[in-house]
């Protein structure tokens, strides 16, 4: 009796470790779930022999150490089942909903996505639901129907844009941030040029002018509901992370530009920029000119005033230091006649 | 114990010389990143955490040596030309040194300066020539306190990375220990210039240690 009780307990104790071992209870679809999962790893072994349209590291060279933020996660095909076994509550329920809705497929790994990539982390999951989403603009402004739009073309459900929890924040950062990284890639690939002596180093206020022209040219096919993203990155839960999306550009492209100062010109160079950035899209966003040339033309004024600014700071300096050598010569000239200077 | 210090700036000056050369041929010959040189004081960010500890000790050394170097400035501008002059001017070039590999070191690593530095390059002109016109034993007891406070914190900085990971950090921790004992040779020096007979050493001492402290403290954050 005694032994029967002891192997119940030891029986129900078992039961409870395989269950702490499989975190989800074993519903059909969570089954099948792990299998799509298994089936996505599978792929993404095969897949990483194949190219895969990640940037080139090649053109990073001295960016990939200071830009991993604005680059999905290096694939994790080794951990793509391991991360898929504990994800976060919100994922789970969002992608066992965006499951639900189409009813017969249940494997993940079966989802029409673009190019037929699979999607192994929810970051770029998410990355691709914003990338789908951009299309949608226009036509939604920079909204969560636009969201919901883009995951409609990925074959997810509409819901899918509660997996944002800054909704149309979210749309915009991200917009942001692959503007800025598009930007340092080819920054990076132009100083490779130069290092390699395939190019002319530019003069810097040329420099300038040509990345934040290059920039903003990003933002043209989307200016028309440009103030509406504006307003959105100016709403208080949203200023810490613009800023430090604006502070990043702004250091990347003085970088590149040749600015290596290690004194106080670090900040004034940099907030020079981040004002002439700043002032050039405001005008942009009212310029209706052709191709923007008035807008070309503000921003070539500007840096021409920074320019001429920072050579007349040079130019008082070295009056400042010329009138005070000219004081000190004139008192030493002084001592001099008088006969105070006189050794004793 | 002169002539390590000899081996050791020596072995410092050798670096210096070579790695502007490696720089580019590295940039010709491949694209590599350009901090994964073997010779690179710093070891590429594993992530954000490490990147921010990093850049932090970074700007607090790269600030206390333009401090330094600011202050041996003022002690110049008041005692330049009175016998202690050659001495200080000596000190004042070895600290000219370190300023010029930590401007190199953040200028590579594309680590922010702190804000700071226009306070400091006032203050410490103005310890500098405060404490030089008490005469040079004030200039010297400025000079033990000012580098009293200094090697202390490299020993911190010290014993941190050792605690994190010596091996990573072996190139990091080669150049604050020799610039650690460099500032300990300057204490050594002023303690040997009659330091402590300056009236009021004691309370000197701990106010201007008390200010480094302070602005250790404050340069590491902002």
């Amino acid at each position: 009796m005694a032994a029967l009780l002891r192997g119940l307990r030891v029986g129900r104790a078992l039961r409870g470790f395989g269950s702490v071992v499989v975190p989800k209870t074993s519903s059909p679809q969570c089954n099948g779930l792990r299998r799509g999962f298994h089936c996505a790893a599978l792929r993404l072994q095969e897949d990483k022999d194949k190219s895969i349209p990640v940037p080139p590291s090649s053109a990073a060279s001295s960016t990939t150490t200071y830009h991993e933020h604005y680059r999905a996660p290096p694939s994790k095909n080794n951990t793509a089942t391991y991360m898929h076994e504990a994800p976060a509550p919100e994922a789970a329920a969002s992608e066992a909903a965006a499951k639900e809705a189409p009813q017969p497929n249940t494997s993940y790994a079966d989802q029409s996505g673009e190019q037929g990539e699979e999607y192994e982390t929810e970051e770029q999951l998410q990355a691709h639901i914003l990338n789908a989403a951009l299309d949608f603009v226009q036509l939604h402004g920079w909204t969560l129907e636009a969201i919901s739009a883009g995951a409609e073309t990925l074959g997810l459900s509409a819901a899918s844009s509660g997996m944002f929890q800054n909704g149309a924040g979210d749309l915009v950062l991200h917009f942001i941030a692959q503007c800025n990284a598009q930007l340092t890639e080819q920054m990076a690939e132009q100083h490779n040029q130069v290092q390699l002596g395939q190019a002319e180093p530019k003069k810097t206020a040329e420099f300038l002018r040509d990345a934040v022209e290059t920039r903003l040219r990003m933002l043209m096919p989307y200016i028309d509901n440009w103030p509406q993203a504006m307003s959105i990155l100016l709403l208080p839960h949203n200023i810490p992370d613009s800023l430090k999306h604006l502070s990043t550009l702004v250091d990347d492209i003085w970088y590149y530009a040749g600015d290596r100062s290690t004194d106080l010109n670090w900040y004034t160079k940099r907030a020079a920029l981040t004002g002439i950035y700043n002032t050039t899209e405001l005008v942009m966003i009212q310029d209706s000119s052709e191709d923007f040339q008035d807008t070309w033309n503000f921003l070539e004024n500007r840096i021409q005033d920074i320019v001429n600014m920072a050579g007349a700071a040079k130019q008082v300096a070295s009056t400042g230091e010329a009138v005070a050598q000219g004081l000190m010569g004139a008192a030493v000239t002084l001592k001099n006649l008088t006969g105070i200077n006189q050794r004793r | 114990m002169q002539r390590a210090v000899f081996a050791h700036i020596a072995l410092h000056d050798w670096t210096h010389v070579f790695s502007p050369l490696r720089i580019r041929q590295c940039c010709l010959k491949h694209r590599v990143q350009l901090s994964s040189r073997a010779y690179s004081v710093i070891p590429p960010p594993r992530d954000e955490a490490e990147k921010a500890l990093l850049h932090s000790m970074l700007r607090v050394d790269h600030a206390g040596e333009y401090g330094a170097n600011r202050i041996y400035a003022g002690q110049m501008a008041v005692l330049g030309r009175s016998q202690i002059g050659p001495l200080i001017q000596e000190m004042w070039d070895q600290e000219k040194k370190h300023l010029a590999k930590f401007n190199e070191i953040l200028a590579e690593n594309r680590v922010r300066p702190t804000l700071l530095l226009p306070l400091w390059n006032v203050a410490g002109f103005l310890l500098g020539a405060g404490t030089a016109l008490l005469g040079k034993e004030g200039a010297m007891a400025c000079t033990v306190a000012v580098e009293e406070s200094i090697s202390e914190h490299y020993n911190s900085q010290i014993r941190a990375l050792m605690e994190e990971d010596p091996d990573r950090y072996v190139e990091l921790l080669k150049l604050i220990k020799e610039f650690r004992d460099d500032e300990m040779e300057h204490h050594d020096t002023g303690l040997e210039h009659d330091a402590e007979s300056l009236p009021g050493y004691k309370l000197l001492k701990s106010a201007i240690q008390l200010g480094c402290t302070a602005a250790i403290f404050v340069s590491q954050r902002l």
